[in-house]
């Protein structure tokens, strides 16, 4: 699977609050800098393994499964809003 | 502590609309605040909220669509870093507007729709829109920008809410939000007529539940709930001073769009003073942030920083006291308000139209 931003949405670095949002129509989210880790790497030519990959090697404290596991929880949750495409367009 | 900026920038364009919508939340008397800022003055404010770390610009009116100028101010936020939002109904704009609006920079267009029919919604705007409305919002998906459908619900159509979902669907729209009535402005006037029933909104919400996983990942459906019935009284503008600035068309900066109806206030203007300076140092923007300035209730409220005290455009209109806890609130000792406002339904309901409010204003 590889997943791509939907066109809708933009990433910004917010200076003020020392966080990264990630901006959809009227509204935002704000990131975990975990969470901007993944969404930096969603760019529909990454496939999700491969974005596991990268994170499990500049983590290796971090369990591999654990990992996988995070990065499949947030891109099935920005897909349900529609953030994420999973599909070919 | 200094003051975090705003996130979003709610710029109101023009109070001038073609649409007569009785639940308008524009104020009657709108005609009063003239004239509209010109093009270069808007330009700057937008550059300014780019500057001071805004994220959001929602370009609003009455209708933005009226203002020549749009595209310069949509491309104006964009160089400013801003994600640009346009609030329109979608009305009286030639079929090649939507490219040179998404050519500009524009990210998404909120398209209002009054009802799922014409014969319906045509009754409710006053005028001859719905078809047209159907066409533009096929042109903002094909000039490639977002589209939500917006919905006020009321007591005519709260019943419709599968309809308004499939009519999103058939737009291909990527959002809709279902919002009831707020009873500033024309509704309030209006708001017997408005009013939903208890049961009406039961049936809407379970209504919007049930869409909401079947199109799920497709469309982002957005339910909210009338602070009139939920017992705890809405985050207004998620803060007084906090995440909102409003500029309205003259050039008046608010906390929120109704809040130049309160009584006290002396809020500053952009022609005088640069946005950051009216946020951070102006008196009236300070008035009502964060948590100092409560009293009980909600002094020792544990949702005080939930809801921030509620609605202060709303405390004021029902109480006379902008300071005292929304009524909204089951907490709050003017709830009867509320309460007694619920009970009455009128059996034939009768909306006047904005244009003739505004009428009544100008006396």
């Amino acid at each position: 699977m590889t997943p791509r931003l939907a066109r809708r949405t933009r990433l910004k670095w917010d200076e003020a609050r020392r966080v990264t949002v990630l901006l959809y129509p009227e509204g935002l989210l704000v990131l975990t800098p975990e969470a901007t880790e993944v969404i930096e790497r969603i760019d529909g030519a990454r496939t999700l393994d491969a974005i596991v990959d990268e994170l499990a090697a500049a983590h290796v404290e971090v369990p591999r499964e654990t990992i996988d596991r995070d990065v499949r929880d947030l891109v099935e949750r920005l897909a349900a809003r529609g953030f994420v495409a999973t599909e070919p367009p | 502590m200094s003051v975090l900026p705003p996130t979003a920038l709610l710029a109101e364009l023009t109070y001038r609309c073609p649409l007569r919508c009785g639940y308008c939340s524009n104020p009657t008397d709108w005609r009063r605040f003239a004239p509209e800022l010109d093009p270069a003055t808007w330009e700057r404010v937008v550059t300014e909220a780019g500057a001071m770390g805004v994220h959001h610009l929602h370009l609003s009116g009455g209708e933005p669509l009226l203002r020549d100028d749009l595209e310069d101010i949509v491309a104006a936020g964009r160089d400013a870093g801003l994600f640009v939002n346009l609030i329109t109904s979608a009305w009286g704009a030639p079929p090649e507007r939507w490219q040179r609006l998404a050519d500009a920079g524009c990210d998404h267009v909120q398209v209002s729709f009054q009802d799922v029919d014409a014969a319906r919604a045509d009754a409710i705007a006053g005028t001859t829109v719905h078809a047209q409305k159907l066409t533009a919002a096929r042109l903002v998906r094909a000039a490639g920008m977002a589209l939500s459908v917006n919905v006020v619900l009321h007591r005519a159509n709260t019943g419709r809410v599968r309809d308004f979902i499939a009519l999103a669907e058939s737009l291909g729209a990527e959002r809709i939000e279902l919002a009831t009535a707020q009873y500033h402005g024309s509704a309030l006037t209006n708001r017997a007529e408005l009013l939903p029933t208890q049961a009406m909104l039961d049936e809407a919400l379970a209504a919007a539940r049930e869409e909401r996983e079947r199109v799920k990942g497709r469309l982002d459906v957005i339910y909210v709930m009338p602070d009139w019935f939920t017992d705890v009284p809405k985050p207004c503008m998620d803060g007084w001073g906090r995440r909102f600035m409003t500029v309205i068309p003259d050039g008046t900066a608010l906390p929120c769009p109704g809040a130049h109806g309160l009584p006290g206030m002396a809020f500053d203007n952009v022609r005088e003073k640069g946005l950051r300076a009216i946020w951070e140092e102006g008196a009236d923007f300070a008035r009502f942030r964060g948590t100092e300035w409560m009293r009980e209730p909600c002094r020792s409220c544990e949702r005080r920083e939930v809801d921030y005290g509620g609605c202060r455009c709303q405390a004021f209109a029902l109480t006379g006291d902008p300071a005292a806890t929304d009524p909204a609130c089951v907490k709050s000792p003017d709830h009867g308000v509320i309460r007694s406002a619920r009970a009455v339904v009128r059996g034939d309901p009768t909306i006047v139209y904005r244009a003739d409010l505004t009428r009544r204003a100008r006396g």
